[in-house]
């Protein structure tokens, strides 16, 4: 009857913003797990798991270019306000339009294009991190005078510099096993119950 | 004046449900004209066909034409049909969208990009017509289901189109906010605005309607005047599957029951922080194997005390003694089961027959069988809950409660939004788990209901029973009076 | 037209009169600084002032509970830092600095982001989106997060109630635990959304013209002196 526009509507808007909050919270659920920097490696891998499951349901409801960049700029944006730097919300905005890209390649509908396109989406996390790698030097040096130079000590044994590139992977991988967590919840409630 | 021209229409994704075939219909402006008939009869998809929401937002096979003044709504986008047709829909918690009622109240007008001073007139004068200046500047979040419909009211008003559309506005509102509702139509009826509503509840509405279309399986079946449709006697409408214009003559089917034992509740105090809804019960007693009707206005403290009885409020101290036997809040956990208004959230696995056998201590499906077959429901066992229908769904968790052995159930607004049919099977459903011996607790704005299967009444204001009575010949006139004449 | 038809009543959640982008502003300075600024020299003067900052907005806005128990917290751990820090060694040394350091760092931006997310309604935060040129592409889903958090808070509340009576709280395995809780809330929260847009739309919401917003805010001397504040901060952020 009418041709869907491809540019992102009021009504997209509005399920950008119902998915990215509920993406948010339960992100956050998973965040309590690893504020404790020795769990950064798990947290890169548990919160991408878990936030599978609203993004696949995301993915049903908008498929348009654009979504994923939006919700990875309003998630850096919620994260800058709570403090956790500007380095978040990069990361956000690049890998939001990195994984938009990708999911446009299969447009929104290829299901090797949504793996990787969630696992790609899921890297927006290493913000979180990446200055602990970047700047190292100096991040440690800033440390040093309120957390003890023991605690340094052990964090530095613990996030070695080759810990970096890992943790990329481990994102990466719990990106993937996201979507797939993801997929496995819409096949059994989702898609059975007509809200897909 | 709306012009719907040869309309046919069907939901995409299978189902007859809600679609529409060939209809024909002229509304001139002014008139304030009733769409009813029974649940899936295409009354819905009427109003969505006018607001724009079809073919713009719900899809669909859609033939024919919806002409406003001539103008094709359905190839306009929502935010021009927007200008003329404002819409008022069931559900108060979703359909606001600041979270501060001023806000909300201007959000039409901001979206039309008005001038500031406008806006603030505006919302101004309504605020007063609908007497609302309390309601301003409050978190809608912290507003009673009413207090939210009001203000989708009055935000609709403020942007003063020429048609207002009604959803079924009364499905979830008590006796004093069906009352606001009325009176609000009946503002909009004086400045001359169309108004469609479609709606289950008739009762409210017999001084304020023009006309009433009456639709069956998506067809217009008969378009009354006004002053005909009142004129049909409670078995005609009953036999059309509507409920009564009038309350008072609606057949009184209810009987009470002696009963002899009775449940004993003691000591339940309990206070919000907020200071409201408090529960201020020193003792009360409950008949056993009664269905008892729990009424009384907004913040009389009904919800509470179905909380504080399903021991789901950490602060409250109360005891229940069935035959001598106390129970404290932790086993009332598992004594009483509380079926919530919004069934949705105590539904979790992935198929009905799953959802009984974790509510069972030792997962027995034959046992399971026997009472899904009880409550008709044998035939959705491998079906996902979620993908019921909303009786079907309240059904099954009935039936989560009955196969865990529960002595007391408690409903919360059982029947809002159902049409007569649908409300019938509920007070069958309550008169079931009554001969299973069980007691129940249904919480209500339903006098349909409560004549139809009640036992008892149960009357509280301020956190207080206000009065206690079967529901025999005098306590039906004590009912009446409440529900009829407070009116 | 008179004054007093100009005005509105709106929600008011503010104690003190400061603009969102002020408040934005020093959210931004006290988070950013506290995690990611240096210490050391000048920066040893700009902590502790920020650390206080929370604790006065608290104040501010009449919590008083919270700021006491904020400040004692801060009195305790300075006071640890200082006494039992430097004769601990090994993992307690590890354990008790990483709990100092996350606290005291990480507190006080929480602080103010609880601040200024209680003192400040959806309308001002989108009316100051509006006034910093941020695009309605983003204003709209970010209102919406907005409105959707308290609505997560209650439809999680009835799962969690629905589970207690259901007697399915105890941790039988940790998928079903999360299978429970995460889809009957996404099942509600897509409908709740489904039935928001509806309305959202039939009232207007997306017209390419632009969008008046009645809600008024504006920078006055008390932002000015909060700015003049923060400068010193970031200066020494940058030096530092």
């Amino acid at each position: 009857m009418k041709v869907e526009s491809k540019k992102l509507q009021a009504k997209d808007l509005i399920n950008v913003g119902v998915f990215t909050a509920i993406y948010f919270v339960i992100f956050f659920a998973g965040m309590m797990l690893g504020y404790i920097p020795i769990f950064i490696p798990l947290l890169g891998l548990v919160c991408p798991i878990l936030c599978g499951i609203p993004f696949m349901l995301y993915l049903t409801k908008v498929k348009k270019f654009g979504m994923v960049s939006l919700t990875g700029i309003i998630l850096g944006l919620l994260n800058l306000i709570m403090g956790s730097g500007v380095l978040v919300l990069i990361f956000g905005i690049i890998f939001g339009v990195l994984g938009d890209v990708i999911l446009r390649a299969g447009k929104y509908q290829s299901w090797k294009c949504t793996l990787l396109g969630n696992g790609v989406f899921s890297l927006w996390i290493m913000g979180y991190v990446s200055r602990m790698f970047l700047t190292r030097d100096t991040f440690f040096a800033s440390l040093v005078s309120s957390y003890g130079q023991e605690y340094v000590d052990t964090l530095m044994s613990y996030t070695p510099g080759w810990m970096y590139p890992v943790l990329f992977v481990v994102t990466f991988i719990g990106g993937i096993l996201g979507a797939l967590l993801g997929k496995a919840v819409l096949k059994k409630h989702f898609e059975k119950a007509g809200i897909a | 004046m709306i012009e719907l021209r040869n309309i046919n229409f069907r939901y995409a994704g299978g189902t007859d449900a809600g679609g529409l075939v060939n209809i024909d219909l002229i509304i001139p402006d002014g008139q304030v004209i009733l769409l009813c008939g029974q649940s899936g009869c295409g009354k819905t998809t009427l109003t969505r066909l006018v607001n724009g929401l079809i073919p713009n937002y719900y899809e669909g096979e859609l033939s024919g034409e919806v002409l406003l003044d001539g103008k094709n709504i359905s190839r306009l986008p929502l935010y021009e049909t927007a200008k003329y047709v404002g819409s008022v829909f069931q559900n108060p918690r979703t359909q606001f969208f600041t979270v501060d009622s001023t806000s909300e109240l201007a959000f039409g007008c901001e979206n039309q990009g008005l001038p500031e001073e406008e806006i603030i007139q505006r919302v101004k004068s309504t605020a007063e017509q609908f007497d609302m200046d309390n309601l301003l500047g409050k978190n809608i979040f912290s507003l009673s289901g009413g207090e939210k419909q009001k203000i989708a009211c009055a935000s609709v008003s403020a942007s003063n189109p020429p048609i207002i559309v009604l959803d079924e506005p009364s499905s979830n509102l008590d006796m004093s906010a069906t009352k606001d509702l009325r009176r609000m139509i009946q503002i909009w009826k004086q400045q001359g605005k169309t108004v469609i509503i479609a709606e289950h509840r008739l009762y409210y509405l017999k001084e304020l309607i023009d006309r009433v279309v009456y639709l069956k399986d998506g067809k217009i079946e008969k378009d009354y005047s006004a002053l005909d449709a009142l004129k049909l006697s409670v078995t005609q409408q009953a036999e059309m599957g509507l409920r009564p214009f009038d309350l008072g003559a609606f057949p009184v089917t209810a009987y009470p029951v002696a009963s002899s034992d009775s449940i004993k509740c003691e000591n339940f105090h309990f206070a919000y922080t907020k200071q409201r809804d408090a529960l201020d019960i020193d003792s009360l007693s409950l008949p056993q194997a009664g269905i008892i009707a729990v009424i009384g206005h907004n913040g009389a403290g009904k919800s509470t005390l179905a909380r504080c009885l399903c021991g789901l409020e950490k602060h409250c101290k109360g005891i229940v003694k069935i035959d001598e036997k106390p129970y404290n809040r932790k086993q009332r956990l598992s004594l009483c089961y509380m079926v919530m208004q919004d069934v949705n959230h105590q539904l979790f696995t992935e198929s009905t027959e799953e959802e009984m056998l974790i509510s069972m201590a030792e997962p027995t499906p034959d046992k399971a069988d026997a009472v899904l077959d009880r409550l008709d429901l044998l035939q959705f066992k491998e079906r996902h809950p979620m993908a019921l229908s909303g009786g079907q769904k309240q059904r099954v968790a009935i039936a989560t409660a009955l196969v865990s052995e529960r002595k007391i159930l408690v409903l919360d607004e059982p029947t809002s939004g159902l049409d007569l049919q649908h409300m019938k099977e509920v007070a069958d459903e309550l008169v079931t788990i009554q001969k299973m011996g069980k007691t129940s607790l249904v919480i209500t704005h339903d006098y349909e209901l409560i004549v139809s299967c009640c036992t008892h009444i149960l009357h509280l204001e301020h956190g207080m029973v206000q009065e206690q009575y079967a529901l025999d010949a005098a306590g039906l006139q004590r009912l009446q009076k409440f529900f009829i004449d407070s009116r | 037209m008179d004054a007093a038809v100009t005005t509105l009543k709106f929600e008011s959640k503010a104690v003190i009169p400061t603009d969102p982008r002020t408040k934005l502003f020093l959210t931004v300075t006290v988070s950013t600084i506290m995690i990611t600024g240096g210490t050391g020299g000048f920066m040893n003067f700009v902590r502790p002032c920020l650390m206080a900052c929370p604790i006065i907005f608290l104040l501010l806005s009449r919590k008083w509970v919270a700021a006491a128990r904020f400040a004692v917290t801060y009195a305790i751990l300075f006071a640890l830092e200082l006494t039992v820090l430097p004769l601990l060694t090994g993992t307690w040394n590890f354990i008790l600095g990483a709990a100092v350091g996350i606290y005291t760092h990480m507190l006080p931006g929480f602080i103010m982001g609880y601040y200024l997310v209680s003192t400040t309604t959806v309308s001002e935060f989108v009316a100051a989106m509006e006034r910093m040129h941020v695009p309605e592409k983003i204003v709209i889903p970010v209102s919406v997060v907005f409105r959707f958090f308290p609505t997560v808070k209650e439809e999680y509340a009835a799962i969690r109630d629905a589970m207690k009576m259901r007697g399915i709280t105890t941790l039988r395995s940790p998928m079903k635990m999360l299978e429970y809780r995460v889809v009957p809330l996404m099942m509600s929260i897509a409908k709740i959304g489904e039935e928001l847009s509806a309305a959202a739309l039939t009232r207007g919401l997306g017209a390419p013209q632009k969008r008046t917003n009645i809600c008024k805010i504006g920078f006055g001397p008390l932002d000015i002196f909060f700015f003049l504040l923060a400068i010193p901060c970031w200066v020494g952020f940058f030096i530092c």
